[in-house]
């Protein structure tokens, strides 16, 4: 912990970073993100196992982004959220300082995204076996049953969006379901405006999801959607060879061209 | 008032007395590691061992969505109809003292003033059954505002459990009256009784007087931005709360015929204040956030001083950044 403040408070005293982005204590056992622009006040920063909100998420606000260069306490899926965001072309080397807490304490200071590769490479990218449980018991129902399931989970749907609030990868300044001319997405919580939200989030995440599952943590109401998108994540995998998250350049899979695609119909 | 005992056994029956009075109920019951206000039809259904749903009963008054008319027409000519709410009694059952509070402002919002015909239909014919609450976490603050685990304010029948596992009930209106004299035989009368050994300890989170005078004089307070920033902009914190009562008027169909609906709606929401113009008086988080702030404790305030929040403590259990509305507000008691 040591380490983390010494290093913050350096950022903050140096003015290397006009805000420290991590985590501090929260309402009971949860720790809660802290944003620190004081040197003497990065003792509130703490870091442990609870520590898993992915607050690549804050980078993007505009409210957070007017405050300057940040510093932001970095972990495994925080890591891929920014690589992501680069090869998006949402965020630059020079915007952010990554602090990056290993498991035994040290903090490393990482200041070039690409450093992050060899990183996320190490760490594995399987969806947790309790996630891959379950998607293997969805996939053993029928096309029928599966549909049954979504629409059952989706009934509860109460249209808070903090699936999309809470994903670093849903950062449009204006979402589809904010088009209403015309309106695309019903606006209303019922049956038909909750699965064409919910399949419409699905497809736009379609090869960025970087697998943190934040969407579901936020899901008040519990509905397992991040098992869709590790879903359709691992699809792409197969099909393309490539992951989310894995990657400074842009060349992820939406934003690639191959002359020599195998699909007649893209040439 | 009138009081009487309840044995633990009996309330399947009374469920059923209920229902065979052609009553729809509306009680907690359990999907996952999660309590819903929910329809039940039998018994089995109920789950009375809870702290706090994770949605409050308000749907039950005021629906995430609603057809309000259907309109149709040949482009000359349009003809409306409105929606007729059912004449179904309901009881919802087994709320918490501070989800009945709710009820009381959400009677106050939409009936007082311009009476909102929906809504007034469907709580005149709602009757509402509350629960002590014999268990609190850390998230409960109820008692900061005006309210108590044993309160009966709004209620029509209350039930409070007992150490044996039976309950101390409380007549509270004529609604409550009919329901007891439909199952006449398993209620006993009972004397009157301090039910304080049987509730819940919340201790008090904060002064709610002082902090509002604070609040009335913060407007332009720099804690707004600092304490905005780890607000996300979801609307989860105002569709779990039992008194956020906004909404939005959409219509779903074509030029000639369609519905128009009543839906949620959200202060944290960007677009819940972006004028049709582009422009935005509540442009940033912050500014959303004061006014869900200023909302529950200045703008709403009654008589009695309390304002619209009921101290459930669903925003502090749901928040995905874990904001914290007590913590909040404790920071703005120590400004100087």
């Amino acid at each position: 912990m040591l380490e983390l403040h010494n290093r913050a408070r350096q950022l903050l005293e140096t003015q290397a970073v006009n805000l420290i982005l991590g985590y501090g204590e929260g309402h009971g056992d949860e720790p809660r993100p802290v944003f620190i622009d004081k040197p003497d006040t990065v003792t509130r920063l703490i870091f442990n196992e609870r520590c898993i909100q992915n607050l690549a998420v804050y980078l993007l606000k505009p409210e957070v982004r007017t405050q300057g260069k940040i510093g932001i306490v970095t972990t495994i899926p925080v890591s891929r959220s920014i690589l992501q965001l680069a090869a998006e072309n949402q965020i630059r080397d020079e915007e952010v300082v990554l602090l990056l807490v290993q498991a035994d304490g040290k903090v490393s200071e990482v200041t070039r995204f690409s450093e992050l590769e060899g990183l996320v490479a190490q760490h594995e990218t399987k969806i947790p076996a309790p996630d891959q449980e379950k998607i293997s018991i969805l996939q053993k129902k029928s096309r029928e049953e599966r549909w049954q399931y979504w629409v059952n989970e989706f009934n509860r749907c109460i249209k808070c969006y903090a699936c999309r609030a809470s994903c670093p990868m849903c950062y449009c300044t204006n979402c589809t379901v904010e088009c209403n001319q015309p309106q695309w997405i019903p606006v209303p919580a019922h049956a038909l405006g909750n699965l064409e939200w919910h399949i419409m989030r699905v497809m736009h995440l379609a090869g960025r999801c970087i697998k943190c599952g934040e969407c579901a943590r936020a899901c008040p109401v519990d509905i397992p959607l991040h098992l869709l998108t590790f879903m359709l994540n691992d699809n792409i995998a197969d099909i393309f060879g490539q992951r989310a998250g894995m990657k400074a350049k842009p060349d992820y899979v939406l934003s690639t061209f191959k002359p020599d695609d195998k699909e007649n119909f893209i040439r | 008032m009138k009081t009487k005992h309840l044995n633990r056994e009996q309330l399947p029956s009374f469920f059923n007395a209920i229902t065979q009075a052609g009553k729809i109920v509306i009680a907690p019951s359990r999907i996952g590691d999660k309590i819903y206000f929910t329809k039940v039809d039998s018994w089995e259904q109920v789950d009375l061992d809870f702290i706090s749903s994770t949605l409050s009963a308000k749907a039950a008054l005021f629906p995430r969505w609603e057809p309000l008319l259907q309109f149709s027409g040949d482009g000359k000519m349009m003809t409306v109809k409105d929606t007729e709410i059912p004449d179904t009694e309901t009881v919802i059952f087994g709320l918490h003292p501070c989800d009945t509070g709710a009820f009381n402002y959400m009677s106050e919002f939409f009936e007082g003033g311009i009476t909102d015909t929906y809504i007034q239909k469907r709580r005149s014919k709602t009757t509402l059954i509350t629960l002590s609450c014999k268990k609190a976490d850390d998230a409960c603050f109820c008692t900061s505002v005006g309210i108590s685990p044993g309160a009966s304010q709004g209620s029509d029948l209350m039930l409070t459990e007992m150490e044996d596992g039976n309950y101390y009930i409380e007549v509270l209106t004529d609604k409550g009256e009919n329901l007891t004299a439909s199952a006449r035989d398993i209620f006993q009368d009972y004397a009157v009784t301090d039910k304080t050994p049987y509730l819940a300890e919340v201790p008090l989170k904060f002064d709610l007087t002082p902090i509002q005078e604070k609040l009335g004089n913060s407007y332009d307070s720099p804690l707004w931005i600092n304490q905005s920033l780890p607000c996300l902009g979801c609307g989860a914190c105002a569709f779990v709360c039992p008194t956020c009562t906004c909404f939005d008027i959409q219509d779903e169909g074509d030029a000639y015929a369609g519905t128009r609906l009543r839906c949620w709606d959200s202060c944290g929401f960007s677009l819940f204040t972006l004028h049709a113009s582009g422009h935005n008086p509540r442009p940033v988080q912050s500014h959303r956030w004061r006014q869900r702030i200023m909302h529950k404790f200045i703008y709403s305030k009654s008589d009695d001083g309390t304002g619209s929040c009921v101290g459930c403590g669903r925003c502090l259990r749901i928040c995905p950044a874990q904001m914290s509305i007590t913590d909040q507000l404790q920071s703005f008691a120590e400004v100087k």
